[in-house]
């Protein structure tokens, strides 16, 4: 029995569908910031809730647990912890990539939060769960104030 | 107290393409299946209220509400759409009844993922634009490192994640309406190619087409409808944080909250005794032993072994996704939840053909809306009125 089955009917008779959906999306008060200080400072930000002593990385203007609003900022530097990761050896259209993209989740020292964000400067096979890693940012004159500011995440030493 | 039942249940079956019918025709054939299921009944009289479980993305859309009606039979009636996964639209139809104003309410979802050209650019329009669109690639990334963070912090073990997918697509022989069942052992999954380490190409459900339509009923009028009614004990959902971030990449708290609920209303203390099988999400390999510890069927750690020791295949004392799951049946979309239920009600009708559990009194369905979310809901069900 074949496992794998045809999945296009784009042969049968059909009339073909587009939906052009363009949207631009504001970043709010606290996405703002951080990207800010990410783009002119190369520092990342974190929100704490004094409430529940908990950091938002990425930064909100609410905290999640108790509904407070946020009002106090912490500098949480560029160095954290790979969190986990995986590596994808295919585009989002099912082509093999030649050169397989690592994704992780890197947690910072007094945040709870993270950012999700690729690896660079490291082989697949020596990623590890607990790896410690720092942010390299695009030159400065390059940054837009967007995640991609962060080109990646390298191993420290 | 009123209490509410499943009379009928009608579906398509599933197939990785449908191109002889349209998502009308589906709809139409599985309402049809399911009227006939429920005594023969006429939706143009004898349902009160109809609810469709539908995305707009999903279906190419917009308002997708508004291309609803006709297919069920409920044109000039009361009808509307609940996005989200189709257990949650079984907890509103639950609800509708439970208020005394409906009787009958038909519970209709479906997935035509072969009409969908760029399905994961759908999945990956979900994530947050701001924070995880920008970086681009195949979102199921998310299910690779979901897997990882997973395995590291309950030891279960890449090989059982393995299991679940011979003993799904193995169990799916045995079952008409799946689209994916096939003999395959733990060196077939371990061959597959790697796509989202540690996750493999053939731990991945694939897409497939087909709809459901369950007919649920009061206590008033249940029994006239059908001998064997299957009763809705309790119904729970709930929701994670949606933020990648924070939430927590180890267990799937959503399913464990939605259980919590649906296990309160059922009145099940001890459910690793009292569930006799259970129909899980199992989208991706490990998301069937992940579910099974939420669901508190085992305690953490131990879904793997459990799998490994036989004893949630079908003649095990714990089957999980008898129906093969999704992994055998194909992924429906939204309609994923009522497939889990609809095997629920096949069981404890003792209408599951060469799949047939025996002694079974108490099920459980459970789903996931998919990446990139942290939703769920659980039902539990049982051939007891009690
Ligand atoms: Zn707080």
């Amino acid at each position: 029995m074949a496992i794998e089955k045809i999945t296009d009917t784009r042969q049968m008779l059909h009339w073909p569908g587009h939906m052009e959906t363009d949207y631009i999306y504001t970043l709010g008060i606290a996405c703002e910031k951080f990207f800010i200080e990410i783009k002119e400072n190369g520092r990342i930000l974190g929100a704490k809730c004094k409430h529940c002593n908990y950091v938002f990385v990425p930064p909100k203007l609410y905290c999640e647990k108790c509904f407070a609003k946020l009002a106090e900022w912490v500098d949480l530097g560029i160095q954290g912890v790979v969190h986990t990761f995986t590596v994808a050896h295919i585009d989002i259209n099912g082509t093999e990539l030649k050169d397989p993209e690592i994704y992780a989740l890197i947690k910072f020292n007094g945040a709870e939060g993270g950012l999700v964000h690729k690896l660079g400067e490291v082989r697949p096979s020596q990623v590890r769960i607990g790896m410690k890693v720092e942010a390299v940012f695009k030159p400065q004159p390059n940054r837009k104030g967007n995640i991609n500011d962060i080109k990646y995440f390298k191993p420290r030493e | 107290m009123r209490e509410v039942a499943i009379v009928g249940v009608g579906c398509t079956g599933f197939k990785s393409v449908t191109p002889e019918i349209s998502y009308k025709e589906m709809m139409f054939e599985a309402a049809t299946r399911a009227y006939q299921d429920a005594g023969n009944i006429n939706p143009r009289k004898d349902i009160d209220a109809f609810i469709s479980v539908a995305e707009d993305y999903w279906e190419g859309f917009s308002i997708f509400d508004e291309f609803v009606p006709d297919q069920l039979g409920a044109v000039l009636r009361h009808l509307f759409t609940v996005s989200g996964d189709s257990i949650i639209g079984l907890a509103t139809a639950y609800m509708l009844i439970k208020t005394g104003y409906f009787n009958t309410v038909a519970l209709e979802s479906h997935g035509k993922p072969s009409d969908i050209l760029t399905l994961h650019d759908i999945v990956s329009f979900a994530m947050d634009p701001i924070l995880n669109r920008p970086l681009g690639g195949h979102p199921f990334y998310v299910a690779g490192m979901e897997m990882n963070r997973f395995l590291c912090t309950t030891g279960n073990t890449r090989d059982q994640c393995a299991m679940i997918v011979a003993k799904n697509k193995g169990n799916a022989l045995s079952n008409a309406f799946a689209a994916y069942g096939a003999n395959v052992d733990v060196e077939d999954v371990l061959n597959s190619d790697m796509q989202f380490y540690p996750l493999k190409k053939i731990e991945i459900s694939k897409p497939a087409d087909g709809g459901i339509v369950i007919i649920l009923a009061s206590d008033k009028v249940a029994t006239k409808l059908n001998e064997n009614p299957v009763w809705i004990k309790g119904v729970g959902w709930a929701s994670e944080t949606p933020s990648l971030e924070t939430r927590c990449w180890s267990k799937a708290i959503y399913a464990r909250l939605a259980a919590e609920m649906a296990y309160k209303k059922a009145g099940i203390m001890t459910p690793s005794v009292e569930v006799d099988f259970a129909e899980v999400d199992d989208l991706f390999s490990y998301k069937e032993l992940q579910h099974m510890e939420a669901l508190k069927l085992c305690r953490s750690g131990e879904a793997g072994k459990l799998t490994e020791e036989g004893i949630t295949q079908l003649d095990g004392y714990l089957p999980i996704n008898p129906s093969g799951g999704m992994l055998g049946m194909g992924w429906p979309l939204e309609a994923a939840g009522l497939q889990r239920l609809q095997e629920v009600v096949l069981q404890l009708r003792g209408q599951a053909g060469n799949r047939q559990l025996s002694d079974v009194e108490i099920g459980v369905a459970q789903s996931w809306r998919g990446i990139p979310t942290a939703t769920g809901a659980v039902a539990v069900l049982s051939n007891y009125k009690g």
